[in-house]
């Protein structure tokens, strides 16, 4: 039974991890990391960018340029086409901030910013704005809005298109905060309780004595390592999808037709 | 009590209903793009963008059972 109270006492423990309680005055926990990505996002950029050369040798340059140029020519060439060059900055910034986000997790003991819905709604929310923004410039306001449904439909059917896609719009917001949220949200939790499972067979080995009962956590540990390599691929993956759908709404907000 | 334990666990249930259906429409959508990348794999670039894009569509549907589990 004691193993059983521990594991309630750890889940309990878990699921309190996660709320954003105050670290010190109005500062939360998340708050706290994501003032931390913004500072070694800065160092990693800076430092790259001060040891710009035209053949680098240095191997954190290379790889720091080799990300700027994922950027550049999977999202922006591939995705925006023509005119990309204006979204890359943006793009980029995203792109690397997020990853750094969903990578710091990872360590044990630290957390992922993007792992609240306040932080992902707020990148979803400038994704938002931004395309939109785009889309306007391009076109001017009503432009925009009739380019929401797409042209060459039947006269009737337009405005029963045009809600629907309008309806759709409005959900990318959603979709792309809840996305980035509920992955690295569930991603961590699954860790979580792999790692809990594994300590309760070890602690109720060590209260009764017996080697016997703690094999099921060799089994629980195998599970975690390999849900932890899941983890930094869903973690690259997450990045490169809130990036890439960012890339999508410009190109759909801006492109003529 | 009883009824609150009923309501939150039918609101797990309803995700998961709302779960099957972006579950084939993304497993579809991989095997189209696997198909297709094994038959011209330089496009497999391309591919994978659009994929990611389809997915992003199917998914959103689930997404917003996943967050009207919560709210509700």
């Amino acid at each position: 039974m004691d193993a059983l109270e521990a594991l309630k006492e750890g889940a309990d423990h878990l699921s309190r991890s996660f709320n954003s309680g105050f670290v010190f005055g109005p500062v939360t926990q998340y708050t706290l990391w994501l003032a931390i990505v913004f500072v070694v996002v800065l160092l990693v950029v800076l430092t790259a960018a001060k040891k710009l050369e035209l053949v680098p040798n240095n191997k954190f340059v290379n790889m720091v340029e080799y990300g700027y140029d994922f950027v550049c020519s999977d999202m922006g060439e591939n995705a925006i086409g023509h005119g990309y060059k204006q979204h890359i900055p943006f793009l980029a910034t995203l792109f690397f901030f997020i990853l750094i986000a969903n990578f710091i997790g990872l360590v044990p003991g630290f957390k992922t910013p993007t792992g609240t819905l306040s932080i992902t709604w707020a990148l979803a929310l400038i994704s938002f704005i931004y395309f939109n923004y785009y889309g306007i410039k391009a076109k001017g306001g009503l432009g925009y809005l009739k380019s929401i449904a797409p042209s060459g439909l039947p006269v009737g059917m337009v405005p029963i298109i045009w809600f629907f896609e309008l309806i759709s719009l409005v959900l990318r917001l959603l979709t792309l905060a809840v996305r980035l949220y509920g992955n690295m949200f569930a991603g961590h939790m699954v860790l979580g309780i792999f790692a809990l499972a594994t300590s309760v067979f070890i602690q109720a080995a060590i209260q009764n004595m017996s080697i016997a009962t703690a094999l099921p956590s060799i089994g629980w540990f195998a599970l975690l390592v390999a849900m932890y390599a899941l983890e930094t691929l869903v973690a690259f993956l997450q990045a490169y999808v809130f990036t890439i759908l960012s890339a999508v709404y410009v190109s759909l907000a801006t492109s003529e037709h | 009590m009883e009824t609150t334990l009923i309501i939150s666990a039918l609101k797990v249930v309803g995700y998961g209903l709302g779960a099957i259906g972006p579950g084939i429409g993304i497993g579809i959508a991989a095997y189209g793009v696997n198909v297709a990348t094994a038959r011209q794999p330089e496009l497999a670039g391309r591919l994978f963008t659009n994929f990611i894009i389809g997915a992003a569509l199917a998914e959103a549907l689930a997404l917003i059972g996943f967050v009207l589990a919560f709210i509700m």
